[in-house]
């Protein structure tokens, strides 16, 4: 009995194109939604949890773990203290330690972090899977007084290579102290990576120490700078360091070193799993997401109730002579849950189609733009959604179907007029 | 001889709530036999061709069709046995409207294998034997081509006549079929549909108010003068 009926749901659903249509569509757009939603948010956890990867121990003044990786990592906030330059330099040089970037923060430019560092940022920095950071355009600095600009603040500010920028002191937006006479020039920008390195103006350590000779009173020199020899700009102290170890079992025992060091107080966290407890605090707005979309998938498939009820009445002439010819009362109940699961599945379907075409044109501008991977291909999420919207709409269309085979009973061999 | 179309004994039935509709002592319809069963609107006709079919359940009494029982404990079977056995013609709004005229005539295949079997046993195809009925009730091939909604109600009639005939049923009922055809129309239908019953030997129940008709059939029975809850209201 089954294949019979399916195809009479279907020349059903055929005939009352136009509002079976318009049901098919609502479900279409809540299903495009959710995926969507769910698409982007997965996106961005995964984008956001691997802000920074293949970095073992983020050292830096004592404090809070978040604190310590909001400033290093997200260049948000302000460290509590500077670490010494010989306290790095001990971490530097420690057994099973493969590699270190110092980073020291304070400047900004027109609202941007300044980093100073070296170039081994650009060899060991990694976000994503194990992705290294990319010129653009350009060559990493090698000279004082020489900048590389990540993704955004070329593009918002509208930088090109050889273009000549100044730098400020403090972080603000707006800020009237500038390190004036010492003009920086562009000399590589850098590819979107989706993370605050797109926001950050890196120079060398030594360009940070050259701007601030002579401010050693926390206010702009009187005098203009005086020129300095490269030997004279070592750094006492900077802000923070990144730290690669030779393998992965070996960093539980350098973190104990560095927070139990005697000679200066600092702390040292893993960056995963301060990321992680990152996530737990702000990653509470996705449940909310999750929960709306899940709503509009709901509020889509109701309108399968709306379709199917308000045909019912002109329907029970149909019904009756299905009867006359043999039909059972079961056989009215499984055409109408049959007619409501094909809704929901068409709708879940072309909803699926309709996110995958989407994501396959925009994918590539989100990659290029934001540095976001949104994972492509259908996966489970999109297999549990077609199951799940089809049973709930089989689940609805029980409703309509039961009051269909009830008045199937009741009317008899008759035809209501 | 062979078993009789119908046989009713004893039947009583009322609607919840009211009094009784019918009350029947006995009725029969021999195989291949037409009848005129008339009765004015309200009398219980459609009652009675519901309990006929198996649609509605029988409350005290029997009904037999072709010798099988219309058991009220056994829905299915009863579904099953109208399926088989029963062509039925309505008034109106005989046509599923999402199918086609074709579709329409095809429909009880979809719920009867037994139909199918004797098709096939005879060595016909279903649609060869639609489009036959078809041609042979008077539907030129015109009409097939159209939507079901889009034809006259004297071609949807045709087209509920050959559904009901498909498969060589045992019995066809008809509830007021002519009423809205127009005097000539209504001749050419009774004319076929009589004719077409006999030639593949079902046995015709044709229920009418209109009792100038009755001139057309093996016999004629008013429905007041077996019901005898009728003569007691």
């Amino acid at each position: 009995m089954r294949a019979p009926l399916l195809t009479l749901a279907w020349k059903s659903l055929v005939n009352r194109s136009l509002s079976v249509g318009l049901t098919v569509l609502a479900i279409v757009l809540s299903v495009s939604l959710y995926l969507g939603v769910e698409k982007i948010r997965s996106g961005v956890r995964d984008s956001f949890n691997s802000t920074i990867s293949d970095t073992d121990l983020i050292a830096g003044a004592r404090g809070g773990a978040l604190n310590l990786l909001l400033y290093s990592v997200f260049r948000l906030g302000d460290p509590t203290a500077n670490m010494g330059w010989d306290s790095y330099q001990l971490i530097a040089s420690a057994p099973n330690v493969e590699w270190t970037v110092p980073i020291s923060l304070g400047d900004s430019h027109r609202g941007y972090r300044v980093v100073g560092t070296t170039t081994d940022y650009f060899q060991h920095y990694k976000y994503g899977r194990s992705r290294s950071l990319e010129l653009a355009s350009g060559r990493v600095f090698q000279d004082i007084h020489e900048v590389v600009l990540g993704a955004e603040v070329a593009r918002q500010l509208s930088y090109r290579i050889g273009d000549s920028i100044v730098l400020s002191h403090g972080v603000g937006d707006v800020s009237f102290a500038e390190h004036s006479g010492h003009d920086f020039a562009v000399v590589g920008i850098l590819s979107p990576t989706g993370t605050p390195v797109d926001r950050s103006v890196h120079v060398s350590l030594e360009s940070i120490e050259a701007i601030h000779v002579g401010w050693n009173t926390g206010v702009a020199p009187r005098a203009g700078p005086a020129a300095q020899a490269a030997d004279a700009l070592t750094p006492d102290s900077i802000t923070a360091v990144f730290v690669g170890v030779t393998s992965p079992i070996q960093v539980l025992g350098l973190q104990r070193q560095i927070n139990t060091y005697s000679g200066e107080a600092l702390s040292a966290v893993m960056p995963g799993v301060a990321l992680s407890q990152l996530w737990d605090v702000i990653g509470a707005a996705e449940t909310a997401f999750t929960a709306i979309s899940f709503l509009v998938i709901i509020v889509g498939l109701s309108g399968i109730l709306t379709a199917l009820s308000s045909g019912l009445n002109e329907r029970r002439r149909e019904m009756a002579v299905l009867r006359a010819t043999g039909a059972r009362p079961r056989d009215i109940f499984a055409l109408l849950v049959l007619e409501a699961a094909s809704i929901a599945a068409a709708g879940a379907i072309i909803g699926i189609l309709v996110t995958q075409i989407g994501f396959a044109l925009v994918s590539g501008f989100i990659r290029t733009r934001y540095g976001l991977d949104l994972g492509g291909g259908l996966g489970l999420p999109e297999i549990l959604v077609l199951v799940s919207v089809t049973l709930a709409g089989a689940v609805l269309g029980a409703w309509p179907a039961w009051r269909a085979q009830r008045n199937a009973l009741a009317d008899g061999l008759s035809i209501r007029l | 001889m062979s078993v009789p179309a119908i046989l009713i004994s004893d039947l009583r039935f009322s609607w919840p709530g009211s009094p009784d509709l019918l009350d029947i002592d006995r009725f029969e319809l021999g195989a291949g036999e037409s009848l005129f069963l008339a009765g004015a609107s309200g009398s219980g006709k459609s009652t009675l061709l519901g309990l006929i079919a198996g649609i509605t359940p029988s409350q005290r009494g029997e009904v037999t069709v072709l010798g099988e029982r219309m058991d009220p404990q056994r829905p299915a079977r009863r579904d099953a046995n109208r399926a088989s056995q029963l062509g039925v013609i309505f008034q109106l709004f005989n046509l599923v409207p999402y199918l086609s005229p074709l579709e329409n005539v095809l429909l009880p295949l979809r719920f009867s294998p037994e139909r199918a079997a004797r098709l096939r046993a005879a060595g016909l195809s279903p649609e060869q034997e639609a489009c036959r009925l078809l041609e042979v009730l008077g539907l030129d091939s015109g009409g097939l081509e159209r939507a079901s909604t889009a034809l006259s109600v004297g071609q949807q009639q045709r087209v509920a006549a050959a559904r009901a005939l498909l498969g060589r049923p045992g019995l066809v009922i008809a509830d007021e079929p002519t009423s809205a055809l127009d005097h000539d129309a209504r001749d050419a239908f009774l004319s076929l549909l009589t004719a077409e019953c006999q030639a593949s030997g079902a046995a015709l129940l044709f229920v009418s108010h209109d009792r100038s008709l009755a001139g057309r059939f093996d016999r004629a029975v008013e429905l007041d003068a077996i019901n005898r809850a009728a003569v007691a209201a």
